[in-house]
């Protein structure tokens, strides 16, 4: 089967253009996202029941109903609550959102690895809670939590395909409109393919370096 | 209350649609399954070929997004000549999709069953298959049975994409919906209100089943 | 059990116990666990440089009442009074008693030092680095004090050499012994020891519970919960045999050890402990 690949190179610059936009809101939705998890697990750490009953709701409803209608709810039901966004910056936000729950619920499993008895011995010694989480827990759970954070980072570069749904023109929505204006299709789908199994191959492969460099000195 | 009244009148479709995007579900979950095991079973394979054929699966399917899946086999199959109902294609995707992470989840199982069993197995006589059928997959589907039913949620979740193709499940049906009452708002809350309860029931059944079967062991 | 914990000691503050300040003062404790009551109503007084050590069956409840001690566990009812004032609890407004706010709580626990039985040494830091981590952050300390400090404590407890390993690399006897130096550098006026040697290899006992005498010896106020009766009948000042929540005897090793009189369940537990620990000396009879 001769494979003709003139359209992907005559679209090259739009396709590069799309890769970029995917990888901005990938890496823009892990660091918020990432950020936002992060200070919800440290907030549930010390929180009131009623703090934590609506953070762990939050996290609940989120982990619960599918991405496309969570950005549907954001970039479509916006507006009539006065949030007007751009279909980027509602991927962004939607994306961050979504990685949030994921993320806090990876750092709450995190910082209770650590064990009891190291956060009792800092109390005996007089560390009060923020001193604990910062040089006792955090150091430790960062550790442990690589592989998981790992997991979460690559579920979201895939779920940046979704964003194509409300017309943020990253790598999927970018290479479909190509597509069906040259019915190209076989060369679009292989080169859509060999995108995103480059992107999480070189994610999961990042994740274990990273695993093996910091696990070498916290052996249990 | 005349936001109230006209999402009221939604109703029964949503009801419709949600019975929809469940049966499309486990439709696909149990194609999934039988798929799953099938790779899951290639991957303890002696040959090597075989083995790294599983492993592409895995990959493969864990790696490109369901979206760019959905999207492949809506446009190539006409391209190949095969006219199939959207309906058809999305089961499809979705079935090969979860099939990879059923086939992860299923192994992981195998893996941790003690080795020592198996030997002990083998000591007493007890052939492959009645090692396989007797001592192994009890114990693996017990293992894994939390993870099992976490995949039936993100099935239920992953539906949703099928409505890219047109396919009438709870996620399309909110979208025509949105487009004539103009309340996106109101109507992806009803629809997000839908998949999370759905998605609780399944997950409370889900752990009754896990008790029951903690309960049979322990006995 | 081992040879070194046997000796008896020399050195010790000469004052009769009862006439030293009380450190710490259990009052009628009562710790329970939803429905099953561990501790009974404890009463028990610590006085400055005594060493007390808390004998008894597993599941009496030793480890609890330490850990009430130092409010790991809130205790239900009673009162723990460190140097006087009241540990883990205050007066609101209405006069009621409620559990006190952790500055409250830190401030009057500060003093006391508390050595786990599974060490509990933070395995990303070395062995100084565990030892320094509180003189840093809590005592404000610069680096090289805090070093200073700690190496001596290292090196009061034999470790300075091994300062700079982790505890990965350290042997059971040396994490303890750590463990021991980290709770000793923040200065404590009581010690609370529970089970320190229980986690240890035989051979790796010794070195602990010499540590140990070294610091009874030098006159600090100790409460060991353990069970190497040598240690019990050699260094410590009072026993206790706490049997089902409550303090069913207590006095001086020679009374609890050797005297007649004590209750039956006090003479059962050291009778079962006697017999399996010289077993080896009796032969096939």
């Amino acid at each position: 089967m001769k494979l003709d690949l003139s359209v992907l190179t005559s679209h090259s610059g739009e396709i590069l253009g799309g890769f970029a936009v995917t990888l901005e809101t990938w890496i823009a939705g892990v660091i918020i996202g990432s950020l936002l998890g992060l200070a919800i697990a440290l907030l549930q750490l010390r929180g009131g029941r009623w703090l934590n009953r609506a953070l762990r709701t939050y996290i609940e409803i989120i982990r619960g109903t599918p991405f496309l209608v969570q950005l549907f709810f954001l970039y479509y039901g916006g507006p009539s609550i006065g949030l007007d966004l751009q279909p980027v910056a509602a991927g962004v936000l939607g994306l961050s959102l979504y990685g949030s729950a994921y993320f806090a619920e990876v750092f709450r499993a995190g910082f209770n690895s650590v064990p009891m008895g190291q956060l009792e011995a800092a109390t005996c010694v007089g560390l009060n809670h923020w001193q604990t989480v910062r040089r006792v827990q955090l150091p430790q759970m960062l550790v442990i939590i690589v592989p998981s954070l790992c997991n979460t980072i690559i579920v979201l570069s895939k779920e940046t395909a979704v964003l194509s749904v409300i017309t943020v023109p990253e790598l999927t929505g970018v290479l479909t409109g190509i597509g069906s204006l040259s019915y190209a299709f076989v060369q679009v789908l292989m080169t859509l393919c060999v995108g995103y199994l480059l992107l999480v191959e070189l994610t999961a492969w990042f994740g274990r370096w990273v695993e093996r460099k910091v696990g070498r000195f916290m052996i249990r | 209350m005349e936001t109230l009244r006209s999402m009221m009148q939604t109703l029964p479709l949503l009801l419709q649609a949600a019975v929809a995007t469940i049966l499309i579900s486990l439709v696909s979950l149990c194609f999934a399954f039988l798929i799953g095991t099938a790779v899951c079973a290639v991957s303890f394979s002696r040959s090597r070929p075989l083995r790294w054929l599983g492993m592409a699966h895995v990959h493969f399917f864990r790696g490109v997004p369901l979206l760019v899946q959905l999207l492949m086999l809506y446009y190539l199959l006409p391209v190949l000549g095969i006219n199939m109902s959207s309906l058809t294609a999305a089961i499809i995707a979705v079935s090969f999709c979860s099939s990879a992470y059923m086939a992860e989840i299923l192994r992981g199982g195998f893996l941790g069953i003690p080795p020592g069993q198996l030997e002990a197995a083998h000591l007493l006589g007890l052939s492959g298959l009645q090692t396989l059928v007797r001592i192994q997959m009890p114990q693996a589907l017990r293992l894994t049975l939390p993870s099992l039913v976490n995949e039936v949620l993100l099935v239920i979740k992953a539906s949703s994409l099928v409505s890219v193709v047109g396919v009438a499940e709870l996620t399309r049906t909110a979208q025509n919906i949105a487009a004539s009452n103009y309340r996106p708002l109101e109507t992806y809350f009803l629809v997000g209100v839908a998949y999370f309860a759905i998605n609780s029931l399944l997950s409370r059944l889900g752990h009754l089943g896990e008790r029951r079967l903690a309960r049979a062991h322990t006995s | 059990m081992s040879a070194n914990a046997d000796e008896a000691i020399e050195g010790r503050p000469a004052a009769p116990i009862r006439s030293r300040p009380v450190m710490i003062q259990l009052q009628g404790l009562v710790k329970r666990f939803g429905p099953n009551e561990v501790l009974r109503g404890i009463n028990l007084d610590i006085h400055k440089s005594e060493v007390v050590c808390i004998i008894g069956p597993s599941g009496s409840g030793k480890s609890t009442m330490l850990r009430c001690m130092a409010f790991l566990e809130a205790y239900d009812e009673g009162e723990v009074f460190v140097e006087g004032a009241l540990l883990g609890y205050t007066q609101n407004r209405a006069g009621e008693r409620v559990r006190a706010g952790d500055a409250e709580i830190n401030q009057i626990r500060r003093n006391i030092g508390m050595v786990f039985q599974q060490f509990n040494l933070w395995p990303h830091m070395t062995a100084l680095g565990n030892v320094t981590e509180a003189l840093r952050l809590v005592r404000r300390l610069p680096r090289n004090k805090a070093n200073e400090l700690g190496l001596q404590m290292l090196d009061k407890v034999g470790l300075a050499p091994r300062a700079h390993a982790f505890p990965a690399q350290l042997s059971g006897g040396e994490m303890q012994r750590t463990a021991i130096a980290r709770a000793l550098a923040m200065e404590p006026h009581i010690m609370l020891f529970d089970e320190p040697t229980s986690s240890l290899d035989p051979e790796l006992v010794g070195e602990v519970l010499q540590v140990m005498k070294h610091l009874a010896r030098d006159g600090m106020t100790m409460v060991v919960v353990s069970h190497e009766m040598g240690f019990a009948a050699h260094v410590a000042d009072t026993v206790a045999f706490i049997d089902q929540g409550r303090i069913v005897a207590q006095g001086p090793p020679s009374e609890i050890f050797q005297g007649l009189g004590q209750p039956p369940r006090l003479q059962q537990f050291l009778h079962d402990y006697l017999e399996r620990n010289e077993f080896w000396t009796k032969g096939a009879d």
